[in-house]
């Protein structure tokens, strides 16, 4: 079956995948680092040394990958990447509920807004199918499509 | 075809430009939102000399179990570095998750003006399942009685507007601080989170301040 996503959804699934990845990564990058350190601690999937270093890098991460999204710049990596960062987290959660760990909060937005480990794996899911529409679709509005004249070169102009 | 690439490059370049500044716009005006933020406290929240070398401040739910669990790390720091180490505590109760928090921290501040804030202080700790739910004001009360508080004086004090106004001011404090769980501790500026960063990293951190 072929899936065909309009250039309009996978606009809008770039900027809410991107604005999300950006509030998630700001936040934590601007905050103290102790905070987000204690709760990829409590997911117990990181040696003691990694993860202070982890709680000092994710955040850029984040803010990279969401203003890739949001700009359109190497669009289909970036879809990509915040897919795997998604897939990533949903593993840490299901590791997590596994082991039985009990987590003060998932950790996503920092301080900012608590979510219950249930409440991160849907929010998780559905950006991780956003994630999907705004690979599938072409790039519209994008600086990719500035940079390449239109649709990319290397995919012929066609997603 | 050379044409194309080098008008491609420069395209790509301004992009990557956008992308990065866009991050560290974002970022600078999250980090806007960070205010300086007061470590002082009333005498009877301070333990320790107040020239002491060393300055450790915490902000604290007394319905927290975390800050339960903190609490054995904090004794053997301050029984260890006694009289180096000068403590500060800060009231910080996370009244969407714990409902009686504020309650005891309105409690331990009048135990406070009697002179008996650390006494109550570690009643709260070393009882915390006693009197976080609906046995909380007969509980707190009796901690009143078994410390010889003035209870008239104390329930009075429960009352005064200016006692959640104090408690109000460290949130205010914790939250500029970007205190977003309990126990936070600064050890001279320094932030450590819960009880195994003041543990495993916290202790080492007094001996480098106190060599210095």
């Amino acid at each position: 079956m072929k899936l065909n996503v309009p250039a309009s959804a996978g606009l809008a699934a770039r900027l809410i995948v991107g604005s999300v990845l950006v509030y998630a990564g700001a936040t934590k990058a601007a905050g103290p680092s102790e905070e987000f350190a204690l709760v990829i601690g409590a997911y117990d999937i990181m040696s003691k040394e990694m993860v202070q270093t982890a709680a000092v890098f994710l955040p850029w991460v984040e803010l990279l990958i969401g203003w890739s999204l949001i700009l359109g710049f190497r669009l289909r990596e970036s879809a990509i990447a915040a897919g795997a960062l998604f897939a990533a987290f949903l593993f840490a959660l299901i590791t997590v509920k596994a082991k039985g760990i009990q987590l003060p909060n998932c950790g996503c937005f920092g301080d900012a807004i608590h979510f219950t480990p249930l409440q991160a794996t849907l929010f998780d899911t559905a950006l991780a199918a956003l994630c999907f529409a705004a690979w599938k679709a072409a790039p519209g509005l994008s600086l990719d499509s500035w940079t390449e004249g239109g649709y990319t070169a290397r995919t012929n102009g066609k997603r | 075809m050379i044409f194309f690439a080098m008008d491609r490059l420069p395209r790509v370049i301004v992009s990557a430009f956008l992308v990065l500044a866009a991050c560290a716009a974002s970022f600078a005006v999250a980090r806007g939102a960070h205010k300086p933020f007061s470590s002082d406290a009333p005498a009877y929240r301070k333990l320790g000399p107040e020239d002491a070398k060393v300055v450790i401040v915490e902000f604290s739910d007394f319905q927290c179990p975390a800050c339960k669990y903190a609490e054995p790390p904090m004794r053997a720091i301050l029984k260890l570095y006694e009289g180096k180490v000068k403590l500060i505590f800060k009231h910080y109760p996370l009244e969407r998750m714990h409902q009686f928090a504020r309650a005891g921290a309105v409690a331990a501040e009048c135990a406070g003006k009697q002179g008996k804030f650390w006494e109550y202080h570690h009643e709260l700790y070393d009882r915390q399942e006693e009197w976080t739910n609906d046995k909380a004001e007969e509980m707190l009360a009796s901690y009143a009685k078994t410390l010889k508080l003035d209870s008239a004086a104390w329930l009075a004090c429960r009352k005064d507007p200016a006692v959640n106004e104090a408690v109000n001011a460290d949130q205010k404090d914790g939250n500029n601080a970007w205190v977003g769980s309990t126990p936070t501790f600064f050890i001279n500026g320094k932030r450590y989170v819960g009880a195994m960063q003041l543990a495993e990293r916290g202790g080492p951190f007094i001996e480098k301040e106190l060599k210095k």
